[in-house]
């Protein structure tokens, strides 16, 4: 949410803080900050209100409220200080029908207000923190809506039709097939029109019955304030958040109203509402207040919390006085009774999200500061018998054996483009499905990667995933962990020269388990083992039921000991193709082989990425020496002769010491 | 006699996280990667039609595959309500779950839809977030190699209370982080409910949870600078483990 600094500063009053401060304030007490940007005249502070202070910090107000429960400096100008005296009004009627989906329900009355443009201190406000100015009514209610949190209709009181003399709304819920009228979406001129199921909270004009607008989702243009409108009727109410929500997701309408009602603005912000939107529309717009009908039948009280100072600092690792909680605990603005050894909180009536002892534990914690907690090193323990993970244990006997044998470990999606079981929603249409097994992503990992041979400096590829894959059962959806491992020796695909590398890696792994999965497990089969293991074994790709397979093992009692490695960091691939090209030489017999290598990579200049000796024999007194060298650019795919030019380079340098290319 | 192959960074880390954390009794505990609501959300204190749902988009299964509303996880949380349920009888605990979580979320440089977290949780008699910043400074330490200081700043998660975010830095080595505050997970004290509904009674015994993205752990580690990469299973990737 962006915060104005100027608008803040209204009800800070004069402050030493900068708009620097209060941003890195509210990060470390209060909120995640997201940014600070200066702008035309005013500083602009992005904080995110999670959940759970939704309910009153989404708003200028909530802010600099925090603010001054962090300093300890109460606010200059509080809009919600004093609770507003405001006339009654008997020409607006309001009929609730189910006051659990709509408690509170007001409707101000004026009359004799100009519509013209905002002045310019309103556009900045609004503009400071991404809105735009539409004309004074609707800025005022915006206004309102950003300063204290509460969201406010504007209807044209001349267009709004009464009966003997009174305007009559009603609040009840959609009957099914019953159509709405929505004000148009942001950056569309159509009305868009929702067919109710029934679960819809409806304002109504009782004088016929029409729904006029989806109590807290979305307004209707009915009675909408014009450039000629003389007298208006501002509506400002409080919706059950579960049904506002449930309307809103329904629909895909997330606005700043909707968003606000969804996190229970407290239900005693209406009549400040009404004081405050009344006053700047009379300032701006000229008109008077003629009254307000607030219908609010089921009054709710302030919750009161008991607080145990013994708890307040168990949670928290501190030693905090008594007297420092209640001080704390009276700057956010609740009212702190002591009772013995016990302390009774009532919330400030503004924070719905205070309910239970840690809810203040927490406030105590922030606004204190994090920063006094000390931390405690943890004291060892021993891992208690028979907690030993055997999937983690044995997953790491089969890296060790796998890796050991020449194969590279990858992870790969869990999704697949289709497959078995499918999700109701998914993220694309080549993510639509679960994996049912690992043998078709090993699969394709072997094809993607079998043309990287050269680049990686490997005679054939060879890859294993430890994976879950998921199928349907009978209940649902089940899942087990599934061992994957794969061998290709040429880029074009199987060639069955991979069998007998795959058969030699099932003897290494039986001899690391101690188990005997049949050897060869039957090529191009599948099946199970004598132990119940299920098995695929087809075109070089072994797949085994690990999580089966565990279960026939013996519970481990140690974990592997883990070797530290040294510290890797790790350079961003090229994505560009690579070349190579091939070079012989005889050299003398005494020559070793490390020395041309040596020379070669000295005059292969930045583009080589690697060198390997594929062929050595001696003949003659001379020995015969073969190298292939990798070119690859990260910035571009290389030219033919972008490369002949640097082998070039090096045919002249192995003639010159001598050695003849073959 | 073979090259030998690469392992991969996430599991190379896995089992550096277990042999770090096992020195200091944390079981190594598991969940199921398909999860129902009950377990993945309301179990922790995140109710339906509740605005703190929408912190986590969720991948639902088929109703007519599925008996109970269930999701692919998109945390390895429901592992903490699991845990503390099956061992509310042999308090204290201390575990650690590291596992692959899902969140329907467009992808970037730094987002994955598939992606894992370590979660970490310690429950017994007199545990405070004193507890929680020395065993998260221990493991960095460790993990790392230097001294790190923690620092948390306010944070909701719906089963926490307080909740923090934890931020850490380098103190000493030569790492280009040195010095550099770095946002690396969510954490606090075990929400009452949470502990309730497990069968734990919060009046007697309290808890800290901790759960942070082991991918974002890889870019802070080794420099990686695609999340992506993890789960191509490029070799041009792996290999350089």
């Amino acid at each position: 949410m962006l915060v104005s600094w100027n608008w803040i500063k209204d009800y800070l009053g004069d402050t030493t803080l900068t708009a620097a401060d209060a941003a890195n304030l509210l990060g470390m007490h209060a909120f995640e900050l997201e940014g600070i940007e200066e702008t035309d005249g005013d500083t602009v502070i992005d904080v995110d209100i999670l959940p759970n202070r939704s309910s009153d910090c989404l708003c200028q107000r909530g802010i600099a409220r925090e603010l001054a429960s962090i300093t300890g400096t109460p606010l200059a100008h509080d809009p919600l200080a004093t609770q507003p005296e405001l006339p009654s009004c008997t020409d607006i009627l309001v009929d609730i029908a189910d006051t659990n989906a709509c408690p509170r329900f007001s409707a101000s009355l004026m009359r004799g207000i100009a519509v013209g443009e905002s002045p310019q201190w309103l556009k900045d406000r609004l503009e400071a923190i991404g809105q735009r100015p539409i004309n004074n009514i609707v800025d005022a209610t915006n206004y309102v809506m950003f300063a204290i949190g509460q969201p406010i209709h504007a209807y044209d009181a001349a267009l709004f039709p009464q009966v003997d003399g009174a305007w009559r709304f009603a609040v009840r819920f959609a009957r099914a097939e019953e159509q709405v009228k929505l004000l148009p979406e942001a950056g569309k001129d159509e009305e868009r029109v929702v067919t109710c199921q029934g679960t819809e909270l409806l304002i109504v004009d009782q004088s016929s019955d029409t729904p006029i607008g989806l109590a807290g989702v979305k307004g209707g243009s009915f009675a909408g304030v014009h450039d000629g409108t003389t007298d208006i009727i501002i509506e400002t109410a409080h919706f059950h958040p579960t049904v506002t929500r449930k309307t809103a997701r329904r629909l895909g309408i997330v606005i700043d109203a909707s968003k606000r009602f969804e996190n229970e603005p407290s239900r005693e912000l209406i009549p400040y509402t009404q004081a405050e939107v009344t006053k700047l529309i009379a300032d701006i717009a000229g008109g008077t207040l003629e009254g307000v009908v607030d219908v609010y039948p089921e009054h709710v009280e302030p919750v009161t919390t008991t607080i145990d100072p013994v708890r307040v600092n168990a949670l928290l690792g501190l030693s905090l006085a008594v007297t420092d909680m209640v001080t704390l605990l009276e700057r956010l603005g609740a009212t702190v009774h002591r009772d013995t050894d016990k302390l009774e909180v009532i919330s400030p009536w503004e924070r719905t999200d205070l309910a239970i002892e840690e809810d203040y534990i927490e406030e105590i914690g922030r606004l204190h500061g994090y920063q006094h907690v000390q931390a405690v090193a943890p004291t060892p323990r021993s891992l208690p018998e028979m907690e030993m993970n055997a999937r983690q244990y044995y997953s790491e006997v089969m890296r060790h054996t796998l890796l050991a044998a020449g194969f590279s470990e990858v992870i790969t999606s869990s999704f697949r483009k289709k497959d078995e079981v499918q999700l109701k929603n998914a993220l694309a249409s080549d993510k639509r499905y679960l994996r049912s097994n690992l043998t078709k992503n090993i699969t394709e990992t072997l094809d993607t990667n079998a043309s990287f041979a050269d680049l990686l400096g490997t005679n054939d590829t060879r890859v294993f995933e430890i994976g879950t894959v998921f199928h349907k059962t009978e209940t649902g959806i089940g899942e087990h962990v599934s061992l994957a491992l794969g061998v290709r020796v040429k880029p074009s695909g199987y060639s069955g020269k991979e069998d007998a590398g795959v058969d030699q890696t099932i003897e290494v792994m039986n001899e690391a388990l101690g188990t005997n999965l049949p050897t060869p497990i039957n090529a191009h089969a599948s099946g199970t083992t004598k132990t119940g293991v299920a098995f695929r074994y087809e075109k070089g790709v072994l797949e085994i039921d690990f999580t089966h397979l565990i279960k026939t093992l013996p519970q481990p009692e140690a974990y592997l000991p883990v070797t530290v490695g040294e510290a890797i960091q790790y350079q961003p691939f090229s994505t560009y193709p690579y070349v190579t090209r091939d070079i012989a030489m005889w050299v003398g017999e005494s020559t070793p082989a490390n020395e041309v290598e040596t020379l070669l990579n000295e005059h292969a200049g930045s583009l080589r990425v690697r060198t390997t000796q594929f062929d050595e024999f001696t003949k003659d007194g001379r020995t015969s020496l073969g190298f292939r060298l990798v070119f690859q650019s990260k910035e571009k795919t290389l030219t033919d002769s972008e490369v002949n030019a640097v082998m070039e380079t090096i045919y002249t340098a192995v003639s010159e010491r001598g050695w003849e290319v073959r | 006699m073979r090259t030998p192959g690469h392992q991969h960074p996430i599991t190379r880390m896995v089992t550096e996280i277990n042999s770090i954390f096992a020195e200091l009794g944390f079981v190594f505990a598991d969940g199921p990667e398909v999860e129902s609501e009950h377990y993945n959300f309301d179990r922790l204190n995140v109710p339906k039609n509740h605005p703190s749902r929408d912190m986590q988009d969720t991948f639902w299964f088929k109703d007519d595959d599925v008996a109970e509303a269930t999701v692919l996880r998109t945390h390895t949380s429901p592992v903490q309500a699991r845990y503390m349920e099956s061992h509310a009888e042999q308090l204290p605990i201390r575990m650690i779950c590291p596992g692959k979580v899902f969140r329907n979320e467009a992808t970037d440089a730094t987002h994955e839809a598939q992606f894992f977290q370590l979660e970490g949780l310690e429950v017994g008699e007199g545990i405070h977030l004193g507890h929680l910043k020395g065993t998260i400074e221990y493991f960095f330490e460790h993990f790392l190699g230097g001294d790190v200081e923690v620092r948390f700043r306010p944070g909701f998660f719906p089963f926490v209370e307080p909740g923090v975010e934890v931020d850490m830095r380098l103190l000493s080595g030569d790492s280009n982080l040195k010095g550099k505050w770095i946002e690396l997970m969510g954490a606090g004290m075990v929400h009452p409910n949470v502990l309730r509904d497990s069968g734990i009674d919060p009046q007697k015994y309290s808890g800290y949870a901790f759960g942070m993205g082991i991918d974002r752990l890889a870019v802070m580690k080794y420099g990686i600078n695609d999340v992506r990469d993890l789960y191509t299973g490029d070799l041009r990737f792996v290999n350089q483990f």
